[in-house]
């Protein structure tokens, strides 16, 4: 799909080999060669078939190559820039074989013959590829998969490719250089994504089954394992620290879903458990946020209490710090809100530390949480602005703008004359004026409406005829719109050819003021990219209209603007030859 | 069905300047007003007949004042008690049109009976005949029963030359009739006027120079009857070419390039250094400065 270069034709040159190893040093081309005419030969490899036929394989700093036997032209030619991958045959096979993969889909089989070497050969040259392919990989494939995404998106910028490069009106090069471009631009754009949350019931969905007897199953996805880590950050420094060494994954996990710690109650049973210092964590964890508490001055958290009104209105709160008279439901109740709560933090902290755990190494679960940004916000300035805005309205401000200055129009009157003519149309007498009226007063006194002899037949046919179509009354109208009398294919045709010219005269107008020799051979280029655009796209178009009778001249337009371009170049290139001379 | 629903207002106006008329009767004889009545009458008739829910109005546009020929202020369609003189149709006609061509012919002959011979006012009021008409169909789009919709359009038959002194006014009634998607047709019998050309072309109506006056009566049945929604189906003069060229501020000539004060926007054909509009001061430097002045004035639309 992309035109790449061509492979090198090598019509003389001789090659120096040495026949056993069949390692060459450096090589040099006579002759019609292209680009490279000294080559490094990093492999030769004797005795590889390809397409049935005896010949080398030449493996080159750039590109691989096989010539067939007896030949010094190479029939195959690859860059390793165009080589997508590479397959091997496997090892159980009799036939030792080597496909490459081009970018393009192309497959080029290697068939390694050699009776005693087929396999050593044949690695040997896997291995040379394998180390060589990932250098040009990377460079091209990025390149080439961002145009084609490019391509497929947009499929005006598809059609203009076809109409321009595929029928080689401009290089590929020049359609590219401006576009790529705006692909880095994009690049930095998409990479900037949102960070995806953390759900707070990722715990819960961890939802066991039963898998027969006694026992459960716990189905942890990395989605799963991630938010606990990210959430609980012991567990990950605990996870850390025993996994490999001293236990497997499974043996881990298990652990943490046995232990206690993840357990709806919390009783420590002992230090045996692996979670119990995580357990201890939290709770200095929570102690120290509620320690802190809110540090935002317009909210009082503390005023939000359950106060009852009366007896059955509301509960009233006791002594809630005294712990002796607690139930022990009444302790578990509240461990579990606690933990609720602690929970709850800690996911909400994960969205903020992720700033800070770029910033510090360890990962105390304490030292981050929610509150300390919160806190952070409320600096004195930052509370002077919120307090102002809240008793501040724009709008019953005193108005205190400047004056605007005063039109001061002296001649108003002008603008009520309308564009018509000063002078008076025609100038009536007093005389006339008296004997209009009194002629008129006479008529209409005397006036029945005789609406029988209105009109008569011949005058109603003028009136008709001049009213019908090629009447003296239908002059110039009644055209039917463009649209409807070119059909659609050729409207589609027109469309396409206007995309293409307009293209190609960007890359023409944007040369001017040609003030490098970069510019001025761009233009010369580009004058003869629109003359053979001219050629191939625009005269054939015109024939095929001219052969469909349509009378309309809908390239008139087209033309105009290569003439301009034309013109444009010639003066230009006059100016440049009368400065020279 | 839809056509039941939406009604059709049509209110012609006619031009009945005396002076113009009277000078007409003396040049062509066999088309005077009276025969310009007939054929607006015909017109009006048909108007009513196409379909029982059309309305109508005719306003007589004098250069002494507007006067509404049809309905009559103290008559009620369909109310024949107060006629005397006409006890119904001698012809077998259709009352409403009867009585209505009774009604025109009688207020017609009032009318030029008033006339009044004054030096200066020999001009047609068209633009306050316009606004008349504005009002009424606005009166009417209020008295309509809820859910009713209806269509209106002005019929301009013009005699005599524009105005020049009406200008601004004409300009603010052919916006308000944009504005309320009412169109003005105008079917000129003299001289073209630029004023209903630039009044057609902002409203969407037709404007037509009749160029047989005997047959006018066919021009407006053919091309003036229809609405705007039967307008699309038929094949009628293609829209003129509306000159909307300005005119200088200092000799009221037609200029396709000029220069505009950016202060108080009045347009002069020559460059002044000091606006006399709002004698503000144009500072001039050197002579490719002058050129930065000049703007280009494109025929507004």
């Amino acid at each position: 799909m992309f035109p790449g270069r061509s492979g090198l034709k090598v019509t003389g040159g001789w090659v120096l080999m040495d026949e056993e190893k069949g390692e060459v040093g450096n090589l040099v081309w006579a002759g019609t060669a292209m680009a490279t005419s000294s080559e490094e030969v990093l492999l030769v490899v004797k005795r590889v078939r390809q397409k049935k036929q005896d010949g080398a394989l030449y493996l080159m700093a750039e590109r691989v190559a096989w010539a067939p036997e007896g030949k010094d032209r190479f029939s195959v030619s690859h860059l390793y820039a165009d080589i997508r991958c590479q397959k091997i045959s496997p090892d159980g096979k009799s036939k030792i074989q080597l496909q490459l993969v081009l970018h393009t889909g192309e497959t080029t089989n290697f068939h390694f013959t050699s009776e005693s070497s087929a396999m050593k050969d044949r690695d040997a040259a896997k291995d040379l590829l394998q180390q060589l392919l990932p250098k040009f990989k990377r460079k091209a494939n990025k390149e080439l998969e961002e145009k084609n995404r490019m391509l497929q998106e947009d499929p005006l910028l598809f059609q203009l490719y076809k109409d321009l490069v595929v029928s080689q009106v401009i290089s590929a090069e020049e359609f590219w250089a401006n576009r790529v471009s705006m692909n880095s631009v994009d690049h930095s754009l998409t990479n900037s994504k949102q960070e995806v949350g953390i759900s707070a019931a990722f715990l819960a969905d961890v939802r066991p089954q039963t898998d027969g007897c006694n026992g459960l199953r716990y189905n942890l996805t990395s989605d799963i394992i991630e938010s606990i880590f990210r959430t609980y950050p012991a567990v990950k420094q605990k996870y850390g620290e025993n996994v490999p060494h001293n236990l497997t994954e499974k043996e881990f996990w298990t652990r943490f879903f046995q232990s206690h710690y993840f357990h709806r109650d919390r009783i420590s049973t002992g230090s045996q458990d692996l979670f119990a210092e995580c357990g201890k964590l939290d709770e200095q964890g929570l102690k120290s946020m509620v320690g802190q508490g809110v540090r935002n001055s317009m909210v009082d958290l503390t005023s939000l209490e359950d106060k009852s009104l009366d007896e059955g209105y509301g509960i009233s709160s006791g002594p809630s710090t005294s712990s002796h008279n607690k139930t022990l439901k009444e302790n578990s109740n509240a461990a579990i809100i606690k933990r609720f709560n602690h929970h709850s933090a800690m996911v909400l902290a994960t969205g903020l530390r992720k700033q800070d755990a770029q910033n510090e190494q360890n990962g105390e679960t304490s030292s981050t949480d929610g509150n300390s940004k919160d806190s952070d916000f409320f600096q004195p300035s930052v509370k002077k602005v919120k307090l102002q805005e809240a008793i501040e309205y724009a709008d019953l401000e005193q108005e205190n703008g400047r004056k605007p200055v005063a039109l001061n129009l002296k001649k108003s009157d002008r603008y009520s004359h309308g564009p018509t003519p000063v002078q008076c149309q025609q100038y009536a007498t007093s005389q006339d004026i008296i004997n209009s009226v009194n002629c008129i007063r006479h008529e209409i006194a005397d006036y029945t409406p005789r609406l029988t002899q209105v009109l008569s037949s011949s005058t109603a046919s003028t009136a008709i005829a001049a009213l019908s179509p090629g009447g003296v009354l239908m002059q110039g109208g009644t055209q039917q719109a463009i649209n409807q009398m070119v059909p659609n294919d050729t409207q589609c045709e027109l469309k396409h050819l206007y995309v293409a010219a307009g293209e190609l005269l960007r890359h023409f107008w944007s040369c001017f003021p040609v003030n490098t020799p970069f510019l001025e051979e761009k233009v010369v280029k580009m004058r003869s990219n629109l003359e053979r655009f001219q050629v191939t796209k625009l005269c054939p178009f015109q024939e095929k209209m001219q052969r469909q009778y349509l009378s309309t001249n809908l390239t008139g337009h087209l033309e105009e603007m290569l003439q301009t371009a034309y013109n444009k170049f010639h003066a230009w290139q006059t100016r440049r030859m009368l400065r020279k001379t | 069905m839809a056509s039941d629903d939406e009604l059709s207002l049509l209110v012609i106006v006619v031009d009945v300047n005396p002076i113009w008329w009277g000078q007409q009767a003396q040049r062509e004889p066999e088309f005077t007003l009276s025969k310009c009545m007939d054929s607006v009458m015909v017109m009006s008739n048909a108007h009513l007949v196409m379909t029982r829910s059309n309305k109508l109005a005719i306003i007589a546009s004098h250069c002494q004042e507007s006067h509404f020929l049809y309905p009559n202020k103290h008559w009620k369609a369909g109310d024949f008690a107060g006629d005397e003189s006409s006890c119904g149709s001698r012809d077998g006609k259709y009352e409403l049109l009867t009585v209505g061509n009774d009604l025109i012919s009688e207020e017609i002959k009032n009318l030029m009976e008033r006339t009044e011979v004054r030096g200066q006012q020999t001009e047609t009021l068209l633009a306050g005949s316009l606004a008349k008409a504005l009002c009424y169909i606005h009166r009417v789009t209020k008295e309509l029963d809820a859910g009713q919709e209806m269509k209106s359009r002005i019929l301009v038959i013009k005699a005599a030359d524009d105005s020049a002194l009406q200008y601004m006014n004409f300009m603010n009634v052919i916006f308000a009739a944009q504005k309320q998607s009412i169109l003005i047709d105008a079917c000129v019998l003299d001289a073209d006027s630029g004023l209903l050309q630039q009044a057609c072309d902002i409203t969407g109506g037709l404007y037509l120079k009749v160029p047989q006056k005997i047959a006018l009566a066919q021009y407006l049945l053919w091309v003036f009857l229809p609405d705007s929604d039967q307008r699309s189906q038929l094949v009628l003069p293609p829209p003129v070419h509306v000159d909307y060229r300005a005119a200088c501020f200092c000799h009221r000539n037609l200029i396709e390039i000029g220069y505009v004060c950016s202060v108080c926007l009045s347009i002069f054909c020559n460059f002044s250094p000091i606006c006399t509009t709002c004698e503000t001061a144009f500072k001039i430097a050197l002579p490719h400065a002058m050129k930065a002045k000049k703007k280009k004035l494109k025929p507004t639309t």
